[in-house]
């Protein structure tokens, strides 16, 4: 039977469970990163808020970079192997249209960089993102198969 | 040292209960004159909201909904957020071009302004009241209004307070009408470099 478990802002999930989907729902500037190894059969998920964290010891999954990290420790310790993993990004949206606003707030464009620079530093491949733009998404990753999916409002489920 | 703390949050909560109350009670005079007709507002509150239980105050982060976003700027800074659940929206789109209930099937650019003007004429209310107990000067930026899940709106709140704080101050009511047709969601979250301002208006 599946079970549905939701990743809330600023954590991450890891599971080997297969009837286990997990789901971010409605990430505007938020990311969801999703982790599978297909012969570990270990999929995680991260919804970061902000861009990068500026104290405190420990990996926050709250923040971009620090939960890149700590997703990648996470899903190595359920015994997953960096080379097989395939990890996919979806969300960083600018909601706010209003050019008076924008400016302000563009924190999905900043978490998408965060991220980008994240990846590259730890040598992590990202196989496939759907980023930007000014959509809300709901993101799902299906334990099952890594299968990773993502919705926009009035939309349906869509593979990445 | 906890003791000052105390004394500062007790101060901050008692002024702003005090804007709550007289400033949405303002705002939603102005959202009423805007209709031309009386809406109900619940009693307002303040509120000290954990970040991971924001998405989850409207119904759920992937309801779809309107928000009406604005920011304040002077003496006292700050963002003001209305929620409208979607179907509510299509119906006050209506009662605001005087047009049968039902007209309104989608949100175009005629109804989004018309949105963003029920956005102007209570945000601007609420800061006028604001700036008046203050004795300052607030302004309202233009009015942005999103058409998405309420977890996405949201998100600008989380992403601006998120950096500070595990927690958003926020105050809070509901506004309705009679035939339930109007069902908004009245937030309004003081930047948090703001507060001592606010704590130090006194009694």
């Amino acid at each position: 039977m599946d079970q549905t478990i939701s990743v809330g802002l600023g954590e991450q999930v890891v599971s080997k469970e297969a009837g286990v989907i997990l789901v971010a729902f409605g990430l505007g500037s938020c990311l969801g990163i999703g982790m599978y190894d297909a012969a570990a059969h270990v999929s995680g998920l991260l919804h970061a808020v902000l861009p990068a964290q500026t104290n405190g010891a420990d990996r926050s999954p709250k923040y971009v970079d620090t939960g890149i990290e700590s997703l990648l420790q996470a899903m190595l310790k359920a015994g997953a192997d960096q080379r097989r993993i395939v990890t996919r990004v979806a969300g960083g949206a600018n909601m706010l249209l209003s050019s008076s606003l924008n400016n302000t707030f563009d924190i999905g464009t900043r978490n998408i960089e965060a991220a980008r620079r994240t990846f590259a530093r730890m040598n992590i491949k990202v196989y496939a993102e759907q980023v930007g733009g000014n959509t809300g998404r709901t993101v799902r990753l299906y334990v099952v198969d890594g299968r990773m999916t993502v919705r926009v409002v009035g939309g349906k489920e869509q593979d990445l | 040292m906890n003791e000052q703390h105390t004394e500062f949050d007790t101060k901050l909560f008692k002024a702003l209960q005090s804007i709550a109350e007289e400033g949405i009670h303002n705002a939603v005079s102005g959202f009423s004159g805007l209709l031309g007709q009386t809406l109900q507002v619940s009693q307002p509150s303040v509120k000290l909201v954990p970040l991971a239980n924001i998405p989850y105050i409207n119904g759920g982060p992937e309801n779809e909904a309107i928000g009406i976003y604005l920011r304040a700027e002077g003496d006292i800074s700050g963002q003001i957020m209305m929620i409208i659940p979607y179907a509510k929206a299509l119906e006050l789109v209506d009662l605001l071009l005087e047009q049968p209930q039902g007209t309104t099937q989608e949100l175009g650019s005629l109804e989004r302004s018309a949105l963003a003007e029920v956005g102007n004429q209570t945000g601007t209310f609420f800061l006028n009241s604001l700036a008046k107990m203050i004795g300052g000067e607030v302004r309202p930026s233009p009015p942005a209004v999103m058409v998405d899940m309420v977890g996405a709106i949201l998100d600008i709140i989380v992403a601006t307070n998120g950096g500070i704080s595990d927690t958003v101050l926020l105050m809070e009511a509901d506004m309705t009408n009679g035939d339930e047709s109007v069902e908004t969601n009245f937030w309004v979250i003081p930047d948090p470099a703001t507060l001592h301002r606010i704590a130090s208006m006194g009694g």
